[in-house]
Order: C-alpha cells, then sequence, then structure tokens
C-alpha cells in the first residue's frame, strides 16, 4: 500500500509541476533563511560553552550610581580568593590597550589586541599554548602568538623553541620572548591575537587602577547572590581602609559588585553593549516569520489542491479505506515535500553562507560534526509537516464519499474564510517588512548626509606607541611632519572621535557640580577636525596659559550647567582650576544612535589618559604622496614605532559606527525580497486555483453579455479587498515597530509617511499583475468549453 | 439479505419538510438482479446512497445480512465495504493517477490481501475482461466503455456479495452499453451476485429480474421481470 501511494503522490505532484515547484521552492527558500538563523542563533549562544566549568564562571564588576563597569582592580582578585572558600579560582585580565609590531629581521607581525593575564585565568578559559599550559615564573611573563603571527615571523620555523622577538621600531631597542603559538577561538569572550601570560598579575597595585577584569569561579551550587553581597562588603571594607573623608565615605558606600555569568557575558552583558542580542532576537524573528509564511503558503496551496484529490478520497473511502490511512497518505506526502524542500534549502543555505558569513562578521559552516543543526532540522521537519500538513489533511480525508462522487463538488466557504485570512495575513507581514526596509533606508541616508558637527574627510590617524602628553612633547612632530607637502595641520589627542568612550569624572562650576566627559587634546585640534567654534576661542599658541589650565567646553556641557556666559568662568576638577576660553559646537563622536555628551577639552590634565592618537589633515591632492613620504621618514620623526608607520582614515572609521545598521538593512532587504517573493507565488497559485474554480462562472457571464474589463474587475477584486485590508492590519504594527527602533537613535528622521503609501502601491500592484495574469487565461477561454456538459 | 422497513429521508428548511423518500419498504434476496427506475429527482440514487450507507435515511429500518446498519459504527461500516459491497459509478471515478491494474489492486489493499493473491486475482480480472494489454495505461488513455469495464473490475475484484451500480451505462454509447449490460447479467447468473442498478433506459432495466419504481419518494410499482 506504502509503495501504491508513493507512487499515487509522485504521480500527482508530476501533474503539477508547476504548483509543486512554487510549493517546495517557496518553503526550500524560507528553510535556507531559517537555517542560516539557526546557525547564527547557535553560534551567538554558544560562547565559551564548551569550558568545563561554564556554569560556574562569573565576572566581577561594580555599579555606582550612575553607572555600571566591567573593570576592576587587582587587589580585588586577591581579596576575593583569601575570604571566600566558595570561590575556587580567580583570574584577571587586562587588555594592552594598544597596537604594537613584533619584527624579526624583515617579518614584521603587528600585535593589535594583546591579552595579558595570569595563570588562573589562563586555566579558567581553557587557553591552550603549543606545549601545554604551564605556571609562568614569579618574574617572567610567558608570551604567544597565534598561529598567524608566528607564521609571519618564523615562516620556516618547525620546532617548538621560544624565540626573541623585536618590539617596536627597531631603534627602539626593546625585545621579547615569544614561548610559542596559541589557539585563538573566536566563540570566546577572550579575544586576542596573542597573549602573556603572567603567575601573579600586577598585584602591587592599589585599588586605584581601575582596568583589569577580574573572573571567578565558584564551587557548584553557591548561592550567587549571597556571594555577590559579601563580596559588596568586602569591596567596600577595602575602599574605607584610611578615608576619612565623610562625602567620599558616602560615595563608596553608594558602590555596588555584580557577578555576570559567562554565558550571558557575549550577548546581554550587565555592564556593556546588547546590540548583539537585539541583532539575534530580530533576526531570529524574521527568520521564523519567514518560516510561517512559507508555511501558511503550503497550507494554502494543499488545500487549494484538495478539491482536485476529493475524488480519490471519496472513491478509497468507498473502497474501505479509513479515514486514518487518509490523514497519513496525504501527510506522508506533504512530509516529501517538506524533505525535498529541506534538502534544497539546505543548498541554498550553502551557497549564501558565504555572503552572510562576510556581513556578519562570522565564520559560520553548515557541515560541522558537533552542531546540533541536524537534529534541529529534523524538528524543524517534523513541526513545518504537520503545521503546513495537518490541516489540509484533515480537510482532505472529511469529505463525504456521497457529496463528492456526485460530481459538482466544491469546497465550503468556511475553508474560503481561512485561505483569505492567512493570504492576508502573508500580506500583512509582506507590508510590515517593505515599511520597515524604506524606513530604515531614509535613517541610514537621513546619517549619511546628516552634518555631524566634524569633518573626517582628508584626515588621517596614525598609529603610535609614543606618548605626548605635554605640548612640548609633540611640537618636533609636528614641526617635522609639516614641512611635507601636503600636510595641513597636526594634533594629537587622548582618543580618536569615532566611537571610542571617554573617560568621566566630576566638575564644578561656581559651586555646581556634574559628571561630564573629558578629553585631552592638543593645538589644533577643533581645526583639524574642522569643528566650529561657537564662542570664545580655540587653543593657541600665542596664549600661554593654554598648556596649563585653559579649556574649551562643548554645547552639552553649557547646557548641563546652565551657564549664561561661559567665558572666562572658572571650571574646577581633578584638583585644577580651569578658564573656559572657548566654546565649540556639538559633534557626533558617537555616531547617532547616543546623545553627545556634555565633554571638557583640555591640553593639560593630570586625571586623564595618554596622548597617543596622531591626526593629520592632508591635502586630498597630495594624499598618496604625503603618506609615501611620512612612511619613508617616520623611523627619524617617532622612533618609538619607525619602520612600522600605520594609518587609518578616519571617515572609514567613523562608517565603521553605521555597520549595525548596515547589516541590518541588509538583513531586512533580504528577508523582504523573500516574504514578497513567497507570498506573490502563493498569490500567483491562490488566484490560479480561484479562477479555475470560477470558470464556469465566468463563462455564464460572458454569455450574459460581461466583457473582458469587467471580467478581470471581478477576479481582482477580492484580491484587491484583501491587500487593502492587509496594509490596513500592518501600518498600525508597522508604524508602532519603526517608532521603537527609531528611538534607539538620539538623532533620527521623523516616521516618514511615504514608506506607508509606497507599500500599498507595491502590493496592489505586484496584486493585480499577479491576479491578472491568472485572469487573463479565464477571460480568452471559450465559454463554450466550459459549459459543455461533463 | 437486505430489509428496509419504512424509510425516510427529507431535508427541513425553515420548518418545511422537502421529502426525498417516503416509506420505503422493500427486500432484496441474495442473488437478486434489481433496476430502479423513475424520473429525474425521484429519489433514485437517494435510495442507492442509503443502501450503500453514503447517507444515512432520517427515519426508518435498514438491515443489511440481518445487522442493524442504523446503529453501526463507522469501522463496522468499512468492514461492509470492504468484504460486502462494490460500487460502480456513472462517472466511473477511477484514480486518474493509478494505471489500471493500481486502480483494480487498490480495494484489495485495504482488505489486506497478500501480495501474491492480490497478483493472481488482478491477472484474473483482467484476463475475463480482455484488459491485459491494457492493465499499465492510465484512466485517460482509455475509451468510456473501457473505463467502466476497469470500474466493474475494480467493484468485482473484492468478491463482494453485492454491486450498488448508480447508472453504470449513462456516459456510454449503446453499444459500449450493452456490453456492460450483459456482463452484469452474466455475473448475476453465474456467480450470484447480487445487482443493484439505478437506471433511465427501460431497455437496461430489461436484463434485471426486478423493477422498483419510484415517483416522488415513494415506490410506485414493484415487478418481476420474466426473460
Amino acid at each position: 500500500m506504502f509503495k501504491l501511494n508513493l507512487k499515487i503522490a509522485l504521480r500527482n505532484l508530476w501533474k503539477n509541476k508547476g504548483i509543486t515547484a512554487i510549493n517546495v521552492g517557496g518553503l526550500a527558500i524560507a528553510l535556507a533563511a531559517f537555517i542560516l538563523v539557526m546557525l547564527y542563533a547557535t553560534y551567538e549562544t554558544s560562547f565559551d560553552k564548551k569550558l568545563p566549568n561554564y556554569k560556574n564562571i562569573y565576572l566581577v564588576g561594580r555599579i555606582y550610581p550612575d553607572f555600571k563597569t566591567n573593570y576592576t582592580a587587582p587587589p580585588l582578585a586577591k581579596a576575593i580568593k583569601q575570604n571566600f572558600g566558595e570561590v575556587e579560582k580567580v583570574g584577571v585580565t587586562k587588555a594592552a590597550g594598544f597596537e604594537f609590531a613584533l619584527s624579526k629581521d624583515a617579518q614584521v607581525f603587528f600585535m593589535k589586541n594583546c591579552l595579558i593575564l595570569d595563570y588562573n585565568a589562563a586555566q579558567m578559559f581553557d587557553l591552550k599554548p603549543s606545549g601545554g599550559l604551564t605556571e609562568p615564573h614569579a618574574d617572567n611573563r610567558l608570551m604567544y602568538v597565534n598561529n598567524e603571527g608566528m607564521k609571519i615571523l618564523f615562516p620556516h620555523k618547525k620546532d617548538n623553541k621560544p624565540e626573541i622577538v623585536a618590539v617596536g621600531g627597531k631603534s627602539s631597542g626593546q625585545t621579547a620572548t615569544i614561548s610559542g603559538t596559541i589557539l585563538t577561538n573566536p566563540q570566546s569572550n577572550l579575544t586576542f591575537d596573542g597573549v602573556a601570560i603572567a603567575k601573579e598579575l600586577d598585584t602591587y597595585l592599589d585599588y586605584g587602577y581601575n582596568n583589569y577584569n577580574t573572573y571567578i569561579q565558584v564551587k557548584p551550587g553557591t548561592d550567587i547572590e549571597n556571594l555577590t553581597s559579601k563580596i559588596t562588603s568586602l569591596y567596600r571594607k577595602e575602599l574605607l581602609k584610611g578615608e576619612t573623608d565623610q562625602s567620599t565615605i558616602n560615595e563608596i558606600k553608594a558602590i555596588n559588585v555584580f557577578l555576570d555569568p559567562l554565558k550571558n557575558l557575549h550577548l546581554k552583558p550587565k555592564a556593556g553593549n546588547d546590540a548583539n542580542y537585539k541583532v539575534l532576537i530580530a533576526i531570529s524573528v524574521l527568520g521564523f516569520l519567514i518560516l510561517v509564511i512559507a508555511g501558511i503558503n503550503f497550507t494554502n496551496l494543499s488545500i487549494a489542491q484538495a478539491t482536485k484529490r476529493a475524488k480519490e478520497v471519496g472513491v478509497k473511502k468507498v473502497m474501505g479505506a479509513f479515514r486514518l490511512q487518509l490523514t497519513t497518505q496525504f501527510l506522508l506526502e506533504i512530509f516529501m515535500q517538506c524533505f525535498v524542500a529541506t534538502l534544497l534549502g539546505l543548498i541554498l543555505a550553502e551557497l549564501v553562507l558565504p555572503k552572510f558569513n562576510s556581513l556578519f562578521m562570522v565564520d559560520l559552516t553548515i557541515w560541522r560534526f558537533e552542531n546540533n543543526l541536524f537534529w534541529q532540522l529534523i524538528l524543524v521537519l517534523i513541526f513545518i509537516t504537520i503545521v503546513a500538513g495537518l490541516y489540509p489533511s484533515l480537510v482532505l480525508s472529511k469529505f463525504n464519499p456521497a457529496a463528492v462522487l456526485k460530481g459538482n463538488f466544491s469546497t465550503t466557504k468556511k475553508s474560503y474564510w481561512l485561505r483569505n485570512g492567512l493570504l492576508v495575513m502573508q500580506f500583512t507581514i509582506a507590508v510590515i517588512f517593505i515599511i520597515g526596509l524604506l524606513t530604515i533606508n531614509s535613517q541610514l541616508k537621513y546619517m549619511r548626509t546628516q552634518d555631524i558637527g566634524f569633518n573626517t574627510n582628508q584626515v588621517v590617524n596614525i598609529k603610535n606607541l609614543t606618548y605626548f602628553n605635554t605640548a612640548k612633547d609633540f611640537e618636533p612632530l609636528r614641526e617635522k611632519v609639516l614641512k611635507i607637502e601636503g600636510v595641513k595641520s597636526a594634533t594629537v589627542a587622548s582618543e580618536i572621535p569615532v566611537g571610542a568612550e571617554n573617560g568621566s569624572n566630576s566638575y564644578s562650576i561656581e559651586g555646581q557640580e556634574a559628571n561630564i566627559e573629558f578629553l585631552d587634546v592638543d593645538f589644533d585640534y577643533f581645526e583639524t577636525l574642522n569643528i566650529k567654534v561657537k564662542e570664545g576661542r580655540s587653543f593657541s599658541k600665542t596664549f600661554n596659559a593654554d598648556t596649563v589650565n585653559s579649556a574649551i567646553l562643548n554645547e552639552s556641557a553649557i547646557a548641563k550647567y546652565n551657564l549664561k556666559n561661559p567665558i572666562g568662568k572658572i571650571i574646577r576638577g581633578c584638583n585644577t582650576d580651569y578658564k573656559i576660553v572657548g566654546v565649540i559646537k556639538d559633534f557626533k563622536t558617537q555616531g547617532f544612535q547616543e546623545a553627545v555628551k556634555p565633554t571638557i577639552y583640555a591640553m593639560k590634565n593630570p586625571c586623564g589618559n595618554s596622548k597617543t592618537q596622531i591626526l593629520l589633515k592632508i591635502d586630498e591632492q597630495y594624499m598618496t604622496s604625503a603618506l609615501a613620504a611620512l612612511k619613508s621618514q617616520w623611523p627619524t620623526i617617532n622612533k618609538r614605532d619607525g619602520e612600522n608607520f600605520r594609518y587609518e582614515f578616519l571617515d572609514e572609521l567613523y562608517g565603521k559606527l553605521f555597520k549595525k545598521q548596515e547589516q541590518l538593512q541588509s538583513v531586512f532587504f533580504v528577508a523582504a525580497l523573500i516574504t514578497i517573493f513567497i507570498a506573490i507565488l502563493g498569490l500567483y497559485a491562490f488566484a490560479k486555483y480561484i479562477t479555475n474554480g470560477r470558470i464556469k462562472e465566468i463563462a455564464v457571464r460572458k454569455i450574459l453579455g460581461a466583457n473582458d474589463i469587467q471580467i478581470f474587475k471581478l477576479i481582482n477584486t477580492s484580491f484587491f479587498v484583501m491587500v487593502i485590508i492587509a496594509n490596513l492590519i500592518a501600518w498600525p504594527l508597522a508604524y508602532i515597530l519603526i517608532k521603537k527602533w527609531l528611538a534607539t537613535f538620539a538623532y533620527r528622521i521623523d516616521i516618514p509617511m511615504l514608506p506607508f503609501a509606497l507599500s500599498a502601491f507595491i502590493t496592489i500592484c505586484l496584486t493585480v499583475i499577479t491576479v491578472s495574469i491568472q485572469a487573463k487565461k479565464a477571460v480568452k477561454s471559450n465559454p463554450v468549453d466550459a459549459l459543455k456538459y461533463e | 439479505m437486505i430489509e428496509l422497513k419504512n424509510i425516510e429521508k427529507y431535508y427541513a428548511n425553515k420548518g418545511v419538510k422537502s421529502y426525498i423518500l417516503r416509506h420505503v419498504t422493500t427486500s432484496i434476496k441474495q442473488g437478486e438482479f434489481i433496476s430502479i427506475m423513475g424520473p429525474s429527482g425521484a429519489g433514485k440514487s437517494t435510495l442507492l446512497n442509503i443502501l450503500g450507507m453514503l447517507e444515512e435515511p432520517t427515519y426508518g429500518e435498514y438491515h443489511f445480512m440481518g445487522e442493524d446498519v442504523t446503529a453501526m459504527n463507522e469501522r463496522k461500516r468499512i468492514e461492509l465495504y470492504r468484504n460486502h459491497i462494490g460500487f460502480v459509478f456513472q462517472a466511473y471515478h477511477l484514480i486518474d493517477e493509478m494505471t489500471v491494474a493500481e486502480n483494480i489492486e487498490a480495494p484489495l489493499l485495504y482488505k489486506k490481501i497478500p501480495g501474491a493473491e492480490r497478483k493472481s486475482r488482478i491477472a484474473d480480472v483482467l484476463d475475463r475482461f480482455n484488459m491485459v494489454a491494457k492493465k499499465d495505461l492510465f484512466p485517460n488513455q482509455l475509451s468510456g466503455g473501457q473505463q467502466q469495464l476497469v470500474g466493474i473490475a475494480r467493484a468485482l475484484v473484492a468478491q463482494p456479495s453485492i454491486i450498488l451500480a448508480d447508472e453504470p451505462t449513462g456516459n456510454l454509447q449503446s453499444a459500449q452499453a450493452e456490453q456492460i449490460m450483459d456482463l452484469f447479467k452474466k455475473l448475476n447468473e453465474e456467480e450470484g451476485i447480487t445487482i443493484l442498478q439505478v437506471t433511465h433506459s427501460e431497455k437496461n432495466a430489461q436484463y434485471g429480474n426486478r423493477i422498483l419504481t419510484i415517483e416522488d419518494g415513494v415506490i410506485k410499482e414493484d415487478v418481476s421481470v420474466n426473460n
């Protein structure tokens, strides 16, 4: 019986090649999208999952009344280890924070992201250096580079012996010993291209050096809430030691400690950015919706096919088939189609995977042995079969043989309602996607064309290892650089204005205190970036005080202190009295998502960070020659970097701030395209079915004198109404979603009305065209053929 | 074999009953060949559907081989389909996606007859109907008469005790119709299969040995035919 049913199924599918192709093809596309989403979701949620103590590792962070941070000081680690028995291990890590060159003879490897950590942390994260993880001696750090670095430095290396390399410029004379290579894992919260493992990390430092990460590994079953409060009181107690100032004591008492489990660190850390998580949720929803749409299509088309199979059902029933046998038969048929669709989906996914990988900057593969994709796919296959197939199989197997075998049989109005409802739902989702896509486009266009308050064009950021903390330090370099043809201005700052987080501190003006950000700059900073001075003046060499205690504030800072005449007023912070000499217009260093922060700019700041970021403005015309000249002269201009002259264009760096939004745009573009495509496929088949069902009616109407246009109108009307309804349902939903999305931007467009009108126009046009193609056949046919007695 | 007692079938619409069948009482014995006749809309097909258990009477008693059909559950009814009843339709109702041989095989599959016996029975039936050469053709490759032959073969292969035929020759030309009626007569006489057919044609009705005439839902005449 199975064999016979299989044969019937195949013959049936072959007979309706067109519809079968639409059915299977639509589902395959949706499954391909879903497979990619599943791969991505699995990838993103399995960071560090293979670590033996995955569930017991926590990051220690601090909560202040107005901010949270993952950074802690090294003594805290020691204190935790000494005080709490339930903590098995405490590890400390620190990013080197700057890029430096390792070289051997002519080979140079730029280490961009060196991670310094202690032996405990290395154990916790199961680091695997060549020759195995060994405990370093107290005064020695074991340095490892990744495979790529080792290949660059020692292309012919075969043994595992340590090698000595030069650090920085050749003339700087520093060396380091590379103990071997280390495996890197892109799916780890610890990212690096090289590591330095110490026995213990900087334990001599005090609690002021908060630029370390502390990880703890607790015993299984530890009460984390209890431990958190115990660490909080320990931390407060340590800070309070020898503290007498009452306001400081109050401040310390407001500090809390949090423990962030390892599984949350990548996607939704307590302190930090959860953009990845949002993107993951968004594309999971998209993937699921696409699958739902394809499922709907499948159901719709299967029901539409049902009348064709009605006779078979009737005959089989009078031959003595149980209803269950028929249900199983149809479910099996649908399963077969789903199975083929899954295979096609896998192939499709494999084809688009490289594009997906480059878009999301990941390295996913389908054919990896250990991933769960296969049993997930089997589950999805069963799920889809049941969701898409159960209803049609039940409808089909329910047919009453007496009614079916009489001849003039048609499905009831009830299933029309269901099918129309499903079609409306498909179009609703498609409309939401179209509106979403158009709105994302206009917001991105706005972000690209809007004045950001400064000019990143022709500004070059040069990588540098030297500290230029005073104006005098930087002056010789500036002089040499300005001699090169085309270099218009040169400056140095503690951060580059493209997404970098500035430090913040408390400053007071006329007794009014506020926490604002600070940035340490040099002469010509505002000129290089073309930032407009609103009041007063910029820093200038003609004023000696500028290198000591002059400050410039931005508009936001003026607004925060609510100052009327800021020029000449004193702002106090970090034990320094600064005189405000100018006010600059706000400029968007963080892109469009965050509002410009109130910021103070000064040339000297005892609390600030080192000034290392060199920025040069170079005339477009001379760009190539100037960069070539800089490269050749760099060993004399800046000894520490020497021949390792590296630069980046500021506008490219600024463009990276838009990366996440551009990802979202691409995903939406593809999703909108797929949903529209699948919806149109469904509509096409549905229109075909409806038109076929109405051939008799159309023939009668033609005999009664209806002309072609009236017939077109007749067939189009119901679809037209459905699309309008879909638009009406989609608009408020899209409005809410868009509003939510736009709310994540500090600088955004008003919700535009054009996408709403445009989506209606697009869907209506597509519907009318699709339906009319089908209607044309009915209109062209000869009424006599349709009315002939069967 | 079949006992009908006071069978009624009506549709109630806004309190008005429109009767299809009224007070139908009759009995059918094993081995009879009965033709049901009457004008269009008289209720012939409904009576046949009730006999074939495709429709339920609104009122009345129906005993099939001594069992009360109205009280029968679905499973039991399906058992009867499998073992005792063969249907032949005016529009043949062959399954388009199956070949001739497969169409004939289908009822045997539901009867769970083993493969070897299925093959021999199909071969036997094909042979008897002279259709061996056509066994791998699809229904739409056959003429109407040939399709109806397959339809009858399909009804016969399960070795039913009764064949219910609703205007089996309604779509056929007269020569083919004659061939079908001869076949029915032969089956009835040689194998003792009970046959019940609905027909419009006086001539076809003469092949049987009893004619029931229905008008407006009531049995007007019940006569034996001597041929």
